[in-house]
């Protein structure tokens, strides 16, 4: 209550500080002083509910393992690190309350997230204007660039060329087919793989979207049936569509090479004896075999336990990113913004895909792996790309 | 030209088994029961249910059934019997009741998208294509439910003073009949076969929270312009769904998800009668 | 008897002082809140504000839209298609706006034509709404790259105004929105709005275009809603179509049934609050805190209709005894002349020529074919069921017969709505009092005027002109002592009298009066009996009266015409059809049949 006290000296009038007094209360504890700086927070703005439902829970997992295991050793600048994670509804009306919440509420000193693109979308406005480190951990459309933005996931230049290069020269597939989510990702995939399969003798003969929450993909898969085509492409937003356009294609009986852009192992898992045969290209496997992965693996199960969600192409991302994020703060030696912004395409961390650094325009060069799901629900991995440019995401950030 | 087709018919059973619950409460309590979508949803989770335990999936839509039947009693009793002459209010306080659903289904289970079992898998060869056997069945489905609640209209004790309701309640009353029952019976009925229902278009979709919302918008839309028929009901299901087909498939999609719910309303202004009486 | 004019300044200088409190909150608000419920408050107020044109619509018009969400996305995607493709400027921003408002005043338009025509149930409008939300998120959907699809558009370079600026026009738009629709509610329009939720149809026969009304205010606050759309997308840089989907208008009802509606100010206050609650509470605990609205909504809903506002208001005012401010309010009654009407003394006033009603092969009405000059009291008789009522209904709603013509002072009514027979000067009282329960007499005797007098959007009228023929009827029941009572007090007997000086209130020059006696006392009869005679007799009205009082009858008409069946038997002066014995057969069997007064 003092800083009302304070903040009313200037009126005169007593009459004033009962209705002033009262929209206070109407705030709640809303009005306690910032306190001092002892904790570095982390705020995760993701979509628990929506599209991204079925991922989310991972996401947050990874999160709070880099977290346990950051704050095990000391923390970050001897802070401990703080996670706040906040619903955005997989979409931009509730990615800005999310975000509003985090840093204005919250005051959280880094977004580190995987979202939709159209969450991203409606909250960089709110990170750019609050001046917030933002690491977006999620695989996406491309072409994203914001001074505070960073990504340490795969872009269409490096998740679609492993699949149309082995459908077109391994299983001879002369005509696509490309199924989306009408949003930005999945538009976004979409346009890239149509100008790639273009631009190597391929045909498309067949693009169709259906809104993102929509789950009765019939009339697209008639189309599908009508046009024939050799090969199926998929971008569709994480989880339920994924899902069901899956059940549903093979219920309708649709034999078809499958590409499937927006599918993860946990989705694959998920979606159960459908899914077989569907070919996947990510940057991450549970299956990869190396020292890291078999750690990150140990430490999700070893705080989870049967709670553990499979870890996937979209949680592992997460990880590196608040690892990605404590190395610059340290490098920095303070959590102030535009220092960690400086140092973050200048640092590395070694996790479970690799090597990673943002270092190409705010974005990071990645293995890409690709898969086939087998029978048993597990991915076959059938070929590695190491060290994938993400291409010319962002020239303006150029070094 | 098959494929067509049989998108058509069994997309018109799929909407009839969903909008039949909603019919059948409009018909004889003359309010809409929007905790229809909730009701959907909750036949949804019912079948997620069996599934998680290990149950054949048979075993879901009758499960659902019995869900829906025991909640519309208590929904009757304290939710819909004070506003009977409201019917305004009715629509308002069964949203109230989807809200309250909606949140409880995210406490007990959680806002993300799930599945179920389908206890029927894959394509049968059919008129020369392939078709989604679950689909095929739905329609089968969508014939049983129609044929047995027009038997139980028609044929039963029960059906006959419902009947009597339908055509004028206040005849009814003062011939002696138990109105207050009739509807207490047929609004658990008509909850039932909601539940039913979720169960049973659960194995084609992905089952969350909020999934009851777009069908309750549609089978809303679908029992507008069938008044109180069942045999309306099943024109409007195959003219109309048959229409958002038609549109999806050789339109987009997008324009298709809003066939149905633009041609009713069209259709109720120049014809507020509906296929009611066509 | 306090006049509307005195009870005005009195509020007014409330309303006054409470605005400015309003607005010196609103000002003050940015620098006593933390930043985080100042952001959010801009977004609340905003919704405030559409609350209270939900209100106007549903609460005290009784329009129940679900689309009022559509309107504000339409507002909200003007701005961010504007600014998102055409780069912000102050012309881009004008244009942007005049562009957003436009289009939802035609989307409005379009609803109020397809949902407030003739003939469609209550229920439709809500359809159409609902159908409207539905749309407009299928067709941002539909809309690709242009509109962002389901990502919607964000991070377009908007105004240059910090959230505190914000704040305060949200905060002074909902403050001059709610004061607005205060003054507007209370004046004689807002009586005229609540006539409408009581009985629509009663105030078509009062010749008031509904449809227009209505349509006039949907678009009213089509606009306010867009405005707070297109406030919210510059405020908030992003628009998605959640802004506009059919659960965000539904949300907007919670709040006003909440609120209590028909309160405007409880509306407001809950949208306000919840919607601020919502954003603190839905990080910690938002499934319980969306829990709870809903509960709190059904029990509303079921066992408080009136809503929270008013419940809370009737505790305290239990509680706080408060001096009686128990000065009843009530315009003064002021008699004036009839106007001179020009009509032709040879045309009839009235002139029916073959009418049939028929639902499939059933004939209620067959081949009705009569006339009334100026000047005659013509009595239907006939026992029930003999079709007089439907003949009344065939001829003041031109939709209602199935074959045969109407003239009304020469004029074929053809097709014509009730409001526009009404307007030949047709005057219809129906057999039940159909009478406004919510308003008082003085302002129901107002609204049955409006066709003569326009009523005003901002005050109450301190004097009521009624010609001398409704003065009567007042004074002659005690109605005058009770211009401030609200209709539902009143006796069946003072409902009937009052509708027939309602009626009588628009000066029409053919009069069709369905058991207008009904439930009066013998000397209120006698008197009613006088009027009408002189009403024929001095003003040279025809009126056309359907009577079961025989001897009633046969005091004051001119002539009587005998219904039987669907057909006119006989037709002829009254001693010649008293004495018939066709009409004794026909009434064989009713006890009163033209015996003595019952």
């Amino acid at each position: 209550m003092i800083c009302i006290a304070r903040s009313l000296r200037g009126f005169r009038s007593r009459i004033l500080a009962a209705p002033v007094v009262a929209l206070a209360m109407l705030a709640g504890g809303s009005l306690a002083p910032a306190m001092a700086q002892d904790v570095v927070k982390i705020g995760i703005p993701i979509g628990l509910s929506g599209a991204n439902s079925v991922v989310a829970p991972s996401v947050v997992q990874a999160a709070k393992l880099a977290v346990s295991q950051i704050n095990a050793k000391g923390g970050i600048l001897g802070k401990k690190v703080e996670l706040d994670v906040a619903d955005d509804g997989s979409g931009a009306d509730g990615a800005v309350k999310a975000f509003n919440s985090l840093i204005l509420e919250k005051n959280v000193n880094a977004i580190i997230t995987m979202e939709t693109s159209a969450a991203r979308n409606a909250g960089l406005p709110i990170v750019s204007r609050a001046k917030v480190p933002f690491i977006y951990t999620s695989s996406y459309e491309g072409r994203s660039c914001n001074r505070f933005l960073f990504v340490d996931a795969w872009v269409p230049e490096q998740q679609v060329p492993p699949i149309v290069d082995y459908f077109q020269k391994v299983k001879g597939a002369k005509t696509f087919f490309l199924v989306g989510s009408d949003y930005a990702f999945g538009r976004g995939m979409l346009a890239f793989t149509r100008k790639y399969i273009e631009a190597h003798g391929g045909k498309v003969v067949g693009e169709e979207y259906l809104p993102m929450d929509a789950s009765d993909w019939t009339p697209v898969l008639s189309k599908l049936r009508a046009a024939h085509p050799d090969a199926l492409i998929s971008s569709t937003a994480g989880g339920a569509p994924n899902v069901t356009l899956t059940k549903q294609l093979r219920g309708a009986g649709i034999k078809v090479l499958f590409g499937n852009l927006g599918i993860d192992e946990g989705t694959a898992k998920a979606i159960g004896a459908d899914a077989t045969g569907t070919y996947m290209s990510q940057s991450y496997l549970t299956t990869l075999d190396n020292p890291q992965n078999a750690a990150f693996k140990a430490g999700l199960k070893q705080m989870f336990g049967a709670d553990m969600k499979t870890p996937n192409d979209l949680s592992e991302p997460e990880y590196d990113g608040i690892y990605l994020y404590k190395a610059a703060v340290e490098k920095a030696g303070s959590l102030d913004p535009f220092a960690v912004v400086r140092e973050l395409p200048k640092v590395s961390f070694l996790g479970a895909r690799g090597l990673i650094t943002m270092d190409k325009e705010h974005h990071a060069p990645l293995t890409m792996y690709l898969g086939q799901v087998t029978a048993d629900g597990s991915v076959r991995v059938i070929q590695s790309f190491p060290h994938v440019d993400p291409g010319d995401q962002c020239p303006k950030f150029k070094s | 030209m098959i494929d067509l087709f049989l998108d058509i018919v069994t997309t018109a059973g799929i909407l009839y088994v969903v909008a039949v619950g909603l019919l059948v409460v409009f018909g004889v309590l003359k309010i809409i029961n929007f905790a229809h979508g909730g009701f959907l949803t909750i036949g949804g989770y019912a079948a997620l249910i069996t599934t998680e335990l290990h149950l054949s999936p048979w075993v879901a839509p009758p499960l659902a059934l019995v869900v829906g039947i025991v909640l519309g009693m208590v929904v009757e009793r304290l939710i819909v019997r004070p506003l009977y002459s409201r019917p305004l209010d009715a629509i308002l306080a069964t949203w109230g009741l989807s809200i309250v659903v909606v949140q409880l289904i995210t406490i007990g289970f959680g806002r993300g998208t799930q599945f179920v079992m389908s206890p029927l898998q894959g394509a049968v060869p059919l008129l020369g294509t392939s078709y989604s056997l679950y689909r095929l069945a739905m329609l089968a489905t969508a014939l049983i439910i129609g044929a047995a609640i027009a038997a139980i209209l028609q044929g039963t004790r029960l059906g006959l003073t419902a009947r009597a309701v339908i055509m004028n309640e206040t005849l009814a009353q003062s011939l002696g009949i138990n109105s207050a029952l009739v509807r207490f019976v047929t609004f658990s009925v008509g909850a039932g076969l909601a539940t039913m229902a979720g169960a049973l278009i659960t194995p084609l979709l992905s089952i969350d929270p909020l999934m009851g919302v777009p069908w309750l918008l549609n089978a809303f839309m679908l029992v507008m312009v069938s008044g109180t028929s069942l045999v309306s009901l099943a024109l409007a299901s195959l003219v109309l769904g048959g229409a958002q087909v038609v549109v999806s498939t050789y339109g987009n999609p997008i324009l298709g998800a809003l066939t149905i719910v633009v041609l009713a309303a069209l259709l109720l202004r120049v014809r507020p009668a509906g296929f009611a009486r066509a | 008897m306090r006049l509307p004019s005195q009870r005005f300044r009195r509020e007014l200088r409330i309303l006054i002082m409470l605005v400015l409190c309003g607005l010196l909150i609103v000002a003050v608000g940015p620098l006593v809140l933390d930043r985080y419920s100042v952001s959010i408050l801009v977004r609340s107020f905003l919704y405030g504000s559409i609350a209270v044109t939900v209100d106007i619509l549903w609460g005290f018009t009784g329009i129940l839209s679900f689309g009022q969400s559509a309107f504000f996305g339409i507002g909200a995607y003007a701005c961010g298609l504007a600014f998102d493709h055409f780069g912000i400027s102050p012309g881009v921003a004008l244009a942007a706006l005049a562009a957003g408002l436009a289009v939802a005043g035609l989307v409005a338009l379009l609803v109020a034509w397809l949902a407030f025509g003739a003939r469609v149930s209550a229920l439709y409008v809500s359809v159409v709404t609902l159908v409207l939300a539905i749309v407009f998120v299928q067709v941002i959907y539909a809309g690709g790259n242009f509109t962002g699809s389901s990502s919607g558009l964000s991070d377009f370079d908007t105004f240059d105004l910090s959230t505190a600026a914000w704040f305060r026009i949200a905060g002074a738009g909902l403050v001059v929105v709610t004061a607005l629709g205060w003054i507007f509610v209370r004046s004689d329009m807002g009586s005229l709005l609540v006539s409408i939720r009581e009985n629509e149809t009663r105030c078509r026969y009062f010749g008031i275009s509904v449809t227009w009304v209505k349509g006039g205010l949907l678009l009213a606050s089509a606009i306010v809603a867009a405005l707070a759309g297109f406030a919210y997308a510059g405020y908030n840089d992003v628009v998605a179509p959640d802004l506009g989907n059919f659960q965000f208008g539904t949300q907007l009802v919670i709040w006003v049934a909440l609120g209590g509606r028909g309160t405007l100010i409880g509306p407001a206050i809950v949208a306000v609050l919840v919607d601020f609650v919502s954003a603190y509470l839905s990080g910690s605990l938002p499934f319980i805190w969306q829990l709870i609205i809903g509960g709190v909504f059904i029990v509303v809903i079921v066992a408080m209709p009136q809503g929270l506002g008013p419940a809370c208001v009737a505790v305290i005012r239990r509680l706080i005894a408060r001096p009686a401010d128990a000065a009843p309010v009530a315009a003064r009654l002021i008699a004036v002349p009839l106007r001179p009407t020009a009509r032709g003394a040879q045309t009839p006033a009235i002139q029916l020529t073959g009418v049939t009603r028929s639902y499939g092969s059933l004939h209620v009405l067959e081949d009705i074919t009569f006339s009334g000059r100026s000047g005659e009291l013509v009595s239907l008789v006939g026992p029930n069921g003999a079709g007089k009522t439907t003949l009344i209904r065939c001829i003041s709603d031109g939709e209602e017969r199935t074959a045969g013509r109407v003239a009304l002072q020469g004029c074929e009514i053809g097709r014509m709505a009730p409001e526009r027979c009404v307007r030949l000067g047709l005057g219809r009282k129906f057999q039940a009092p159909t009478v406004f329960d919510a308003l008082t007499v003085g302002q129901s005797l107002r609204v049955a005027r409006s066709r003569i007098e326009r009523l005003s959007f901002w005050r109450c009228a301190d004097e009521i002109r009624l010609p001398e023929a409704a003065m009567r009827v007042v004074r002659a029941t005690g109605l005058d002592t009770q211009l401030a009572t609200t209709v539902r007090h009143l006796s069946h007997g003072a409902k009937q009298a009052l509708e027939l000086a309602m009626v009588l209130a628009m000066e029409p020059s053919v009069l069709m009066l369905d058991e207008p006696t009904a439930g009066l006392t013998k000397s209120e009869r006698t008197v009613i009996g006088g009027i009408l005679m002189e009403l024929v007799a001095q003003h040279g009205l025809c009126i056309l009266l359907i009577e079961h009082d025989l001897a009633f009858v046969r005091e004051i008409s001119s002539r009587i015409i005998v219904l039987y069946q669907g057909r006119i038997v006989l037709d002829g002066a009254v001693e010649e059809v008293a004495s018939s014995e066709l009409v004794r057969t026909i009434y064989t069997g009713e006890p009163q049949a033209l015996g003595e007064p019952v």
